[in-house]
């Protein structure tokens, strides 16, 4: 699956977690240091914010019409 | 997966596994309170026994889970964190455990000391964790569904919690009041206002989310928790003031309310995605079909009030309510939170490094399997008791003690699972060197 802003894309909608932020984490792990990985979740995932700003990641979260969250994540700019 | 999986606003595994291990505690407790008590428990929904065994599953077991499972899930559902989780789990924890047992003495015993301190240290409790809860939950806007349910829930119970103080002192002669109109207020305010409506909240993320189910529509999403409020506390003026007709309207509204919330469940859990059920979604069906049979007999009390009076028709709904409904769905939680917790923060402790074990190894299957059944046949007896005391108190009281007995084996078996672990996840952690950034 590709997405216009992204280069790697997670649809982690449907699955049960942890598998979400599992295959978030092992997505971001492979992320190139100027990619984009783009995460399709059912509803807004605070527990990931938090990780995401530990470990250096900045993100962008948009709410769909169809009820879907997405999150654009990359490489947070020194 | 590297550097990764640091999820540093996760309180620590003990603040709230110490409820979640005391929980099943209270409801042993309750199982040797209805073998010391016997057939005559039951005589009555009003004899001291009978007062004191509910306060052991809604204070003692429920209370202890709710409260437990808030201090996890706030973070995680609605992004609000609890400052000083752990010192805040430790003290409402110390104040909830003798509270409890204090006011199951005191109405045992009808002792006025014990029922006041217990007003003193429950309300303390409450109120600290209400005060903790809130200020999380005080700036995180409303306009989700959940949110909304889960800031209302907290009113449910400081109103709960307000109306049991009142009744402990005025049972422990302080002052004169409308005892029994206050009683099933502050019942309809535990029942409905407090643990309807934080199920209701929480099951809009947790329903779909671990059961894999379509989403709740977003009428209900958007009109249930008001409409619970507003019906709620339209009945409880109407009941305080014995305005008997608008009171009876309204209660059948606040039961079409219920009925709507379980019969939605259980169709949404219809749609499911997995094949075969796992024990949640089984504890979570027994419970809304237990809150579907209750209704019916809520219905029935109001259109044939010679039912209501009698001594069967309350006691059959108090199990329904108390045992087929909120302490399965309770249940139900705990197997899936409890190893989820376990494995967040086993992989917290691997430090990104070390993979934590499956979700699925924390509390072997079987053992849960046997659990349920065991609460299920604990269920059937205690309907049966509540119909023929004299035939089935006591094999209801062994069947409780069997079921709680092993639903602490599990948590135990969780706990160990973790301890065992963590050590092994740390001492690798230790000899596997930190992968250098870049």
């Amino acid at each position: 699956m590709t997405h216009p802003r992204a280069d790697v894309v997670v649809d982690a909608r449907g699955l049960e977690p942890p598998e979400p932020m599992v295959r978030t984490m092992e997505a971001l792990d492979h992320l190139e240091p100027a990619g984009k990985l783009l995460v399709l979740l059912p509803r807004e995932p605070f527990p990931l914010y938090r990780a995401l700003e530990i470990n250096g990641f900045s993100w962008q979260t948009e709410h769909q019409a169809d009820g879907t969250v997405t999150v654009l994540i990359e490489h947070r700019r020194q | 997966m590297q550097a990764l999986l640091s999820f540093d606003q996760a309180p620590p595994i003990s603040a709230p596994f110490r409820f979640f291990l005391t929980a099943p505690v209270f409801a042993l407790l309750a199982g040797l309170l209805l073998l010391a008590s016997g057939p005559q428990l039951l005589a009555s929904r009003w004899t001291p026994a009978a007062l004191a065994l509910t306060h052991l599953i809604t204070v003692g077991f429920m209370l202890q889970v709710m409260l437990g499972a808030l201090i996890q899930i706030l973070p995680v559902v609605a992004g609000a964190n609890i400052a000083q989780p752990l010192r805040v789990a430790i003290l409402v924890h110390a104040l909830l455990v003798p509270g409890a047992l204090l006011l199951v003495v005191g109405l045992l015993l009808s002792d006025t000391l014990a029922l006041r301190l217990a007003a003193v240290t429950l309300g303390l409790g409450v109120a600290i964790f209400l005060a903790a809860a809130g200020r999380a939950l005080w700036g995180v806007p409303s306009g989700n569904p959940t949110i909304l349910g889960l800031k209302l829930a907290l009113l449910g119970l400081t109103i709960t919690t307000g109306l049991g103080i009142v009744l402990a002192l005025a049972l422990g002669g302080s002052f004169a009041l409308p005892l029994l109109q206050l009683t099933t207020i502050h019942f309809a305010w535990g029942f409905v206002g407090w643990s309807t409506i934080l199920l209701a909240a929480v099951s809009l993320v947790v329903v779909p989310m671990f059961q894999m189910t379509p989403p709740y529509p977003h009428w209900f999403a958007r009109l249930f928790f008001w409409s619970v409020l507003v019906v709620l506390a339209g009945w409880s003026t109407a009941h305080f003031l014995e305005w008997q007709q608008p009171a009876d309207v309204l209660a059948s509204g606040m039961l079409l309310l219920l009925t709507v919330f379980a019969a939605l469940t259980l169709h949404l859990q219809r749609h499911s995605k997995r094949a075969r059920f796992d024990a949640t979604q089984r504890y979570w069906r027994l419970a809304m079909l237990s809150a579907l049979a209750a209704s019916t007999l809520s219905l029935i009390s109001l259109l044939l009030p010679e039912a209501a009076a009698s001594r069967q028709l309350p006691l059959l709904w108090g199990v329904l309510v108390l045992f087929g409904s909120l302490m399965s769905v309770s249940t139900g939680m705990l197997y899936k939170i409890v190893p989820f917790l376990v494995w967040l923060h086993l992989q917290n402790a691997g430090g990104g490094r070390i993979l934590a074990p499956n979700m699925q190894q924390v509390i072997a299957k079987r053992q849960i399997d046997h659990q349920f059944h065991a609460h299920v046949a604990a269920l059937a007896l205690l309907l049966a008791a509540a119909l023929q005391p004299d035939w089935f108190t006591y094999p209801a009281a062994v069947a409780l003690l069997v079921a709680s007995g092993w639903l602490l084996r599990n948590l135990l078996a969780a706990t160990a699972f973790y301890r065992q672990h963590r050590q092994r996840i740390v001492n690798l952690a230790r000899a596997t060197p930190a992968p250098r950034p870049g």
